[in-house]
């Protein structure tokens, strides 16, 4: 593993980000982070806008090369790569809450969950708390595989109380670090890691 | 006052209406519809009082399983059956209920007093020995999962109950009692432990409830839909909750249990089939919803279940609805009396009339229209732009201003701000929990998933309609039209009530002396809203008119709001003074 992989990484999974929320994602230091963002941007493989950072094609070619390099004894163990598949399933339980959560079904028919019964609400965020709770051993066991996935169990559990709290946007509000945001973020960050590729 | 099997359980037989701190919601709901006269399968509960000593001692409170015991010979004898034994067996529902509904608590334990001796009876009496072993397998399941907590695989239809057991004690560690007074006293335990789950705890401090309130314990005699060709479940709605049409609206389906309608493997037939075959039980059925909701001053969603020949209510709660409902129920409710207009009002949200009032295609327009691509509604709403298949493209183009459909394979977190820039998202693979249909609804723009390989990225450079609520793209630009808030007479009604009651005044046209929001720095961030309106009477434009707009213009004085359509505004401005303590 290299820093520089690591910064291309966190670019790919945080797009148009500034260098500290790069860095956030992958456990590198703000100063680290950015220095690296600055190099790859003058080599051609990132491009900035804004203070915020995309891959180049070139970019993107060079990074997706390198993760069998870096990740070929991940790939290989037996208890990472068993927790990801139990993981997988998870993940389409959690796509039925979050569904569930933006989606009601009113006399047969899906109508968008306008959040004015409250009852469904709590019902719903019960839902993904359980799942949550069945998923934080798994997400332990890729820890213990990958320790800088640890950066995904603090946000998830952020965006879990918030939402506990009443703060409902951080179910699945798209534009910030929410529930939904995170769990996509973490499954594509696997999926890069293991080079699966996404079925939808 | 109702029969009392010990100090720390009540039987609900409608003698008495118990303190819902005591019993807990579920509970009381159960009591008040036996108060109200209605048929409704017996239950007793387990008080949240038996809870608070069980947690202060750590055991089960002295004379509680003797309580049990007397509370499961009333079920008996009020049903008829036997639990653990018998001809006809016994089985009981336990499930949680707090004075409050909190997460984290106990799910419901259902099929608990069935065994290998009380399968076989359930086949006798059902005539059905597959739906009896299936009712053991679905208890075997939820008790390892629910009360023994352990983590097990599905348990294979076609095994039988000892290869159940056996997996589950593989799996967990635990035995599944065979008695089953054993299990009941298990799954209360379950539940009195469950109010001290890391969720429930969490949930408690952030609401300031008090950790020593204790959670009841109901447990409910089950009735069985598919008993005889006279059993069957349904839902009803006190009205329809579609339309919002004051005629009840339900669904039927006989020699079925309940999860057989939500399995969604049987097609439900309309209520009309349960009048035709047992007219006595669907005009009481009628009867009970009426009540219902004249007595909770709402449209009700009742699940029941008809026990050979006879009536049971299992749960009633206020009916979800869609925006078109919820005004014509709040409107209704009005003339006929049963509400006052600030019920109604709040009835209401803002979000659901911004939908009701959304852009949709012009009547006609799609039929004459040629449809490019079909797949599944996933977002509602109308798009009209240029297909572009490259995301960085897209939000580039976007952002110049260009009306843009992003059509891709599927999405991903890389292509999320394309989305937020596009007019409409359209995939080829994926369902409606797919990354797109999840990530579109969220920023509420338009999205239709899983059109097949090929489909859309194929229209590259087209000009297209994206209609999210039928999952059709037309070729062209195709009319679309607004509602009119004045024309529909049930939101002019609600525009009326609401502006004599709003602490705000709401125009469609402002006069002088306006601060137009649109195209200052910073006006569509809510957050930076109160220091940009401090000091102005009067603002339109940016995010003036959303929920959270409307919020900092209460908190900051301003006197009125510039925004068509009005009524979003005006709730959410009622809502806000409703919300503020």
């Amino acid at each position: 593993m290299n820093d520089m992989h690591l910064a291309l990484h966190g670019v790919a999974i945080k797009k148009h980000a500034a260098p500290a929320v790069v860095a956030d994602a992958v456990g590198l230091s703000a100063e680290r982070a950015g220095s690296l963002l600055t190099e790859a941007t003058a080599g051609g493989r990132l491009a900035e806008a804004q203070g915020g950072y995309v891959l180049t094609p070139a970019g993107r070619m060079i990074l997706d090369n390198q993760y069998s390099r870096f990740y070929g004894e991940l790939r290989a163990d037996q208890a990472f790569v068993s927790a990801h598949d139990r993981f997988e399933r998870v993940n389409v339980e959690l796509k039925q809450v979050i569904t569930d959560w933006q989606t009601l079904e009113v006399g047969g028919q899906q109508v968008r969950n306008d959040h004015s019964n409250r009852e469904y609400d709590a019902d719903v965020l019960d839902r993904l708390g359980a799942v949550h709770e069945r998923f934080e051993p798994l997400l332990a066991q890729l820890i213990r595989g990958l320790p800088r996935l640890a950066v995904y169990r603090h946000k998830l559990e952020r965006a879990l109380e918030e939402a506990e709290r009443g703060q409902i946007q951080w179910v699945s509000d798209a534009k910030l670090e929410s529930y939904h945001t995170v769990w996509f973020e973490m499954h594509e960050d696997l999926l890069r890691v293991l080079g699966r590729v996404r079925d939808e | 006052m109702a029969f009392e099997p010990g100090p720390h359980t009540l039987a609900i037989d409608g003698s008495s209406l118990p303190d819902r701190q005591l019993i807990g919601g579920k509970a009381w709901s159960i009591a008040r519809m036996r108060a109200l006269g209605l048929s409704v399968p017996p239950a007793f509960v387990v008080t949240a009082r038996a809870c608070t000593a069980y947690l202060e001692s750590g055991a089960l409170p002295p004379g509680l399983e003797d309580e049990l015991a007397r509370g499961i010979e009333w079920l008996e004898a009020a049903s008829d059956c036997r639990f653990g034994g018998g001809e006809r067996p016994l089985l009981v529902s336990v499930r949680s209920g707090a004075a409050i509904s909190m997460p984290g608590m106990m799910d419901t334990v259902l099929n608990l007093g069935i065994t290998d001796a009380t399968e076989t009876a359930l086949a006798g009496v059902s005539g059905d020995a597959a739906f009896a072993r299936d009712t053991h397998r679905r208890f075997l399941d939820l008790y390892a999962r629910i009360v023994l907590k352990a983590v097990i695989p599905d348990l294979d239809e076609h095994a039988a109950p000892a290869d159940w057991r056996q997996l589950i004690e593989d799996a967990g560690g635990a035995p599944v009692p065979t008695d089953p007074r054993a299990q009941l006293r298990a799954a209360v335990q379950a539940v009195f432990e469950s109010w001290n789950s890391r969720r429930a705890r969490r949930y408690r401090q952030h609401h300031c409830i008090p950790d020593t309130l204790g959670t009841a314990v109901t447990v409910q005699a089950m009735v069985f839909g598919n008993l005889d060709d006279k059993s069957g479940t349904g839902v009803l709605f006190s009205r329809n909750p579609l339309t919002g049409e004051p005629t009840p609206y339900g669904e039927y389906l006989a020699r079925a249990q309940g999860e057989d309608v939500v399995s969604g493997r049987y097609t439900p037939q309309p209520l009309s089939a349960l009048g035709a075959q047992m007219p006595a039980v669907h005009t009481e059925l009628l009867a009970a919803a009426a009540t219902l909701e004249r007595e909770n001053g709402d449209v009700q969603d009742i699940e029941f279940t008809v026990q050979a020949g006879r009536l049971f209510l299992l749960q009633t709660r206020s009916a979800k609805r869609a925006p078109a409902a919820a005004v014509r129920f709040a409107v209704d409710m009005v003339s006929e009396g049963r509400i006052d207009e600030t019920t109604a009002l709040s009835r209401v949200t803002a979000e659901q009339v911004r939908t009701l009032l959304s852009p949709r295609l012009a009547v006609g327009a799609a039929a004459a229209a040629d449809c490019v691509a079909k797949g599944e509604a996933a977002c509602q709403g109308v798009g009209v732009g240029i297909v572009v298949t490259n995301t960085d493209e897209a939000e580039r183009r976007a952002l110049a201003g260009e009306a843009i459909v992003l059509a891709r394979a599927t999405t991903s977190p890389d292509d999320v701000h394309g989305m937020i820039a596009c007019r409409a998202v359209v995939t080829e693979q994926g369902g409606t929990t797919s990354h797109a249909a999840v990530v579109s609804r969220a920023l509420g723009v338009a999205c239709v998933v899983g059109c097949g390989e090929g489909s859309v990225t194929a229209l590259e450079g087209r000009l297209v309609t994206v209609d999210g609520a039928s999952g059709c793209l037309y070729a062209g630009e195709l009319p679309v039209v607004a509602p009119d808030e004045n024309a529909e007479p049930s939101l002019a009604a609600l525009i009326r009530w609401a502006e004599a009651r709003a602490p705000l005044t709401v125009l469609a046209d402002g006069g002088e002396d306006v601060l137009d929001l649109a195209g200052v720095d910073g006006g569509e961030d809510i957050e930076r809203l109160p220091a940009l309106i401090a000091g102005h009477g009067c603002v339109r434009g940016g995010a003036i008119a959303s929920d959270g707009g409307v919020r900092a213009a209460l908190a900051a004085g301003v006197r009125s709001i510039v925004a068509t359509p009005r009524l979003p505004v005006l709730l959410a401005a009622l809502e806000a003074v409703r919300a503020t303590p």
